[in-house]
């Protein structure tokens, strides 16, 4: 029962994360650094922290914090690193 | 060329944060995986379901840097850039705009 839940789990998220916007971030921070570990780490480190604090507090961060604050954060964090690469870019 | 020398030389710890703070911010404003990680809990045991998304979490960061690393040795680092820059600009208009149906 538990091994179900385990590779349940596993196919259920690894489904949900393939594609989505945090894999974006860390293929871009991973193609524009040259330190795919640091990149690694970083990102995993943070997952692992959202999981937790989703697990811990029973329910996702949006129980606190309004959706639309937490949209508003990832839409602007996404805004600005994605013109920044884009000026970066043009501006060699 | 100094500045690219400086991007290259950046330290470790450096990246290590930019990323976890990147992607903890995409991960916060990312309500679906939390809500199908909190379905999942329901069946009473959220240890063994936190072990098994941490794993794939694990294996989807791995399989980012990998694809991320693989293209900018295929293409040049400007349109790398270029490219990542629009899509990431795309993501903010859409999460944006998702923003707006929440309202109305």
């Amino acid at each position: 029962m538990i091994i179900n839940l385990l590779i349940s789990s596993f196919i259920t998220i690894f489904i949900a994360e393939l594609g989505d916007k945090t894999q974006l971030a860390t293929l871009t921070l991973s193609g524009t650094s040259k330190k795919p570990l640091a990149v690694f780490l970083g990102s995993a480190a943070a997952l692992i922290l959202a999981s937790l604090v989703g697990v811990l507090a029973g329910g996702s961060i949006s129980n606190f914090i309004p959706e639309i604050y937490l949209k508003l954060i990832a839409s602007l964090t996404f805004l600005i690193i994605g013109s920044r690469l884009i000026f970066d870019s043009l501006n060699k | 060329m100094n500045k690219e020398d400086e991007n290259i030389e950046k330290g470790f710890v450096s990246i290590f944060l930019t990323s976890f703070t990147t992607i903890f911010i995409a991960e916060l404003g990312d309500k679906t995986q939390l809500a199908t990680l909190m379905l999942s809990a329901e069946s009473g045991k959220p240890m063994i379901v936190f072990l098994g998304s941490s794993f794939a979490l694990l294996c989807s960061s791995i399989a980012g840097v990998l694809i991320g690393k693989w293209i900018s040795t295929k293409i040049s680092k400007d349109k790398f850039s270029l490219f990542t820059g629009i899509l990431m600009t795309l993501v903010s208009v859409w999460i944006g705009y998702t923003i707006f149906n929440i309202n109305y």
